[in-house]
Order: structure tokens, then C-alpha cells, then sequence
């Protein structure tokens, strides 16, 4: 599973400080006692550090950013998020001791409780396959909002999501006009978006900020690599059972076939 | 007669062992009948999503390959970009004239990976099939794909082999790994109330050139 999430930037980002023993390579996802962490940044107007037990994950964390995926070893993190700068040992603007679970890809959320006060939320992704020609689609409300419903194409999908809680479906690839609207009604807290999800792959959107500081905004989360093969391939004029089998009709050029079908009468003259 | 025959018969067909069936290429079916029989997709709850776009290709447009050829066998298809169908296999165009191409996977082209054609073997008034021609495919034939304002790709035929339809490995369908073009169509035994072919003859080629 891990393996088959990109790890491709993962060298340039700071959660190396957790790797241990040099552990941040992709090679090291492979290992059963490894997870795959990204956090999310969705506290509107607040640069921060967050520190993972005791030591500096991520320094000057700007809101709206969400890191790539990094290979940490799975197990307990005390997190704690300070405002940019802060005295680590001063009281945290955040805090939660968060299970990180061997093997799961998972992703860290600083942000808003649906009362506009800060948390932290682990959130694990959903990295098994999909079907051919499908993509998933999970929506996660972290906002200071009331409870919403997400649209696509104007028809709701997903119904009376709340703070702190997800939704997943499987969808057809392609592209789909999004918005969220409070639950129930027409009325539109973000979007329309575009999203376009790409055949094989998850797709995490982040509805984050405040609706009373007006900053609500969508956040979008792509893992890859999810993609099946199709079921096979039916590639006779088999659906019709009135349908004429060209190799019996004479299908001469296949001298194989042919023979088959001389076989066949052979073999069935035989038994009779 | 010939029809009945066949129809009925597909259990006789069955008892055969399916090395006899091999064309007298047997060496071609080294590749694909050792590989590992295709897992069955998970199958994901359809929601169903009337809303969606189809996705553009991956592809740059000018890499959409357009027109394939094989010429020692006489084939020359136009080839239409193709998706799944509804019950999850791969779509392939109505005309039984042209070939898909599977979107989701490789372009022809690309540096890695299976880029897959498609294509009937026969239609329903019992005309053959572009790919009837596939049948008459042997080792080092040439192949040559037509992009839509990109150079041509040349392959060169490596393998051919039956599987059964359920047993198409998935590797044919790799989004990794070396840079190959397969080519799929049916094959018999012909069992009407099976859903029609049983098996899948599956030709492989590697690039004749670096891609690039």
C-alpha cells in the first residue's frame, strides 16, 4: 500500500528530524513498522511550529500548506503546534497525542473546531484500489462552520457533513464542478471548484478557515496510484447471442481456428 | 450446421489442453502464460456520478495515438481513445473497423509501461474484426503507430499468446515497468450462452527504437 504513494519530494521537507536513523526514503516506506504522514495546516491566520515529541517537525508552517508524504515509523507523536518562534517549552497553542498506525498513510489536520477554537485531528486516507475508470473522493470537514452538504454538479453528494468528520465515495474519473452548501439549503459557503480527479487515484478536499472571518476555503489532497486493471476484455460481437462467430463462419484465414472447429466436429462425431 | 456445432461443442473444447490450441509461434506464449493470473479489481462501490467530465488523457494531445499498422498482415486501423465500460471491462469501439486505445493506461510512446489497443475479432453479420488480423502476427512483424502531431512509434512483435478471457494477467495493463504496446482481441473456444469467446489473444511488441 505505502509503496504506492510518491515520495518523489520527500527529501526536500523538515519531518526528516523524526525520520530516524536516516529512515526518510522511500525504500524505508516499504517496512511494515513505517507510515506515510502529510499535515495540513488549516488555521487561517497563524504561522506556526509544530514539534513532535520534543523535537521541530515543521518550523514556520504558514496556513493553506499541506506537506507531501513522509515515511515516519508508525507509533505514539505528543504534537504540539506554537505560534512561529515561540518558546518551545512555553504552552502550546495546540496540543494532542496522535497513533500513528504502522503500515496506514495518514494525515495530519491543525485545525478549527467547528467553534472556531484550534485542534489537531489525524485523519487515516483510504489508499486501496479502486476500480478501472473510477476515483475516490473524500471530503473532510475542518472548518468553523455549521454542518454542510458537498454538491457536485449541484446535485448533493455528500449530506450534513460536520466538523470534524469525513466522507468517502467512489466516482468516474473526470472532472466535477464542487461546492459546499450549509446543510440543507442552497445557500453556497465555497465554490464552485473544479476538481479533477484523475482515474486512480484518492482525492482528499479539505473544506477549512471560518465561516465568520469569511476565509472558508477548499484544500485538495491527490494521492496516486490506486488504479486497477480492467475486469478483461470482450472483444468479440459477443453480447448479441444471436451474433454470428466469424471463425465459424468460415474464419479461413485462421488456419488455427480451422482446424479447431475441424477438431471439434471430430471429437463430437466421436462421442455421438 | 458449422454453428451449432461450435456452440455445442465448446465442452468438447474445453477437455482439450490449451497447448494444442497454440499457433505453431509456441515460443511466443513463454511471456504471457507465465505470468501470474490477474488478480480481479477490487470493486469499489459505484455510486454513480452522472456529473462527471470524462478526464482528459494523461497524454499531451499530440502524443494521442491515431492510426495502427501492421503491414506484413495487412491491418490499418484508426484508433479511438477508450475508457471502461459499465460493467468494468475495457470499452472498445462500436466499429468493428477501429481499435481503442485504453486512456486510463500508457500512451504509445511513453517511456514506461503497457500502452494498450483493443479490438474486435469479428462483428455481428460475422465480418472479421481489425484485429481478426492479430491471428496471422508473427514474431519480429513490425508495428507502427500514428500519433495525432507526433512522430510515428515503431514496435517490433515479441509474443503472442491465448489466455483464458478471466485469466488476462493484469501486467498486461502495466502503468510501469518497460515500455511495451499489447494488443488484445478475442479468441475461441465461442460459447454463446458463456458470453460468447472464452479465451484473449494477447500480442506483445517493444519499441523497435528508444522512445523518446
Amino acid at each position: 500500500m505505502i509503496s504506492r504513494t510518491p515520495v518523489a519530494a520527500a527529501a526536500s521537507l523538515g519531518l526528516c528530524a523524526l525520520a530516524l536513523g536516516g529512515a526518510a526514503t522511500a525504500a524505508a516506506a516499504e517496512n511494515d513498522d513505517q507510515a506515510m504522514v502529510s499535515v495540513f495546516h488549516a488555521v487561517p491566520g497563524l504561522d506556526v511550529d509544530v514539534y513532535a515529541n520534543g523535537d521541530e517537525l515543521i518550523p514556520d508552517f504558514k496556513p493553506g500548506t499541506l506537506t507531501d508524504p513522509q515515511p515516519l515509523p508508525a507509533g505514539s507523536y505528543d504534537l504540539k503546534v506554537f505560534k512561529a518562534g515561540a518558546d518551545p517549552k512555553g504552552k502550546p497553542a495546540i496540543q494532542k497525542t496522535v497513533e500513528v498506525p504502522a503500515g496506514a498513510n495518514a494525515t495530519v489536520v491543525a485545525h478549527l473546531n467547528a467553534d472556531g477554537a484550534p485542534q489537531l485531528d489525524a485523519f487515516v486516507n483510504d489508499t486501496s484500489d479502486v476500480a478501472a475508470g473510477k476515483a475516490r473522493l473524500t471530503v473532510r470537514h475542518v472548518a468553523a462552520a455549521p454542518a454542510v452538504d458537498v454538491r457536485a454538479g449541484g446535485t448533493p453528494i455528500f449530506k450534513d457533513l460536520v466538523n470534524p468528520k469525513e466522507d468517502t465515495a467512489t466516482v468516474d474519473a473526470g472532472t466535477v464542478s464542487a461546492d459546499v452548501v450549509l446543510a440543507g439549503t442552497d445557500d453556497v459557503a465555497i465554490g464552485p471548484a473544479d476538481l479533477n480527479l484523475k482515474e486512480g487515484t484518492a482525492n482528499v478536499v479539505y473544506a477549512w478557515g471560518s465561516a465568520k472571518d469569511k476565509n472558508l476555503a477548499l484544500k485538495v489532497q491527490t494521492l496516486t496510484g490506486m488504479h486497477s486493471a480492467p475486469s478483461g476484455v470482450n472483444a468479440g460481437a459477443t453480447n448479441d447471442p444471436d451474433a454470428w462467430p466469424a471463425y465459424a463462419a468460415g474464419f479461413g484465414l485462421l488456419g488455427l481456428a480451422g482446424a479447431l472447429t475441424a477438431r471439434r466436429v471430430v471429437s463430437r462425431g466421436s462421442r455421438a | 450446421m458449422t454453428v451449432l456445432l461450435a456452440v455445442s461443442g465448446a465442452t468438447v473444447l474445453a477437455l482439450a489442453p490449451s497447448r494444442e490450441s497454440l499457433p505453431p509461434t509456441a515460443d511466443f506464449d513463454a511471456r504471457t502464460a507465465a505470468s501470474p493470473p490477474a488478480a480481479p479489481p477490487v470493486r469499489a462501490e459505484d455510486t454513480g456520478s452522472p456529473t462527471t467530465t470524462p478526464s482528459a488523457s494523461p497524454v499531451s494531445s499530440a502524443a494521442v495515438p491515431r492510426w495502427l499498422d501492421i503491414e506484413r498482415v495487412g491491418l490499418r486501423a484508426a484508433i479511438e481513445p477508450r475508457g471502461i465500460a459499465a460493467d468494468g471491462s475495457a470499452d472498445i469501439p462500436e466499429d468493428p473497423e477501429k481499435v481503442g486505445w485504453y486512456r486510463f493506461g500508457p500512451a504509445p510512446g511513453e517511456p514506461s509501461g503497457s500502452a494498450v489497443m483493443v479490438g474486435h475479432v469479428d462483428s455481428r453479420t460475422g465480418d472479421l474484426g481489425a484485429f481478426a488480423a492479430l491471428f496471422d502476427v508473427r514474431a519480429g512483424d513490425e508495428v507502427t503507430v500514428r500519433r495525432a502531431a507526433a512522430p510515428p512509434v515503431t514496435y517490433r512483435v515479441v509474443a503472442r499468446a491465448r489466455v483464458d478471457k478471466d485469466r488476462l494477467p493484469a501486467s498486461a495493463f502495466a502503468r510501469t515497468g518497460r515500455p511495451v504496446l499489447t494488443m488484445i482481441t478475442c479468441a475461441p473456444p465461442f460459447d454463446a450462452e458463456r458470453g460468447g469467446y472464452q479465451r484473449n489473444l494477447v500480442v506483445t511488441a517493444i519499441p523497435a527504437a528508444p522512445t523518446g
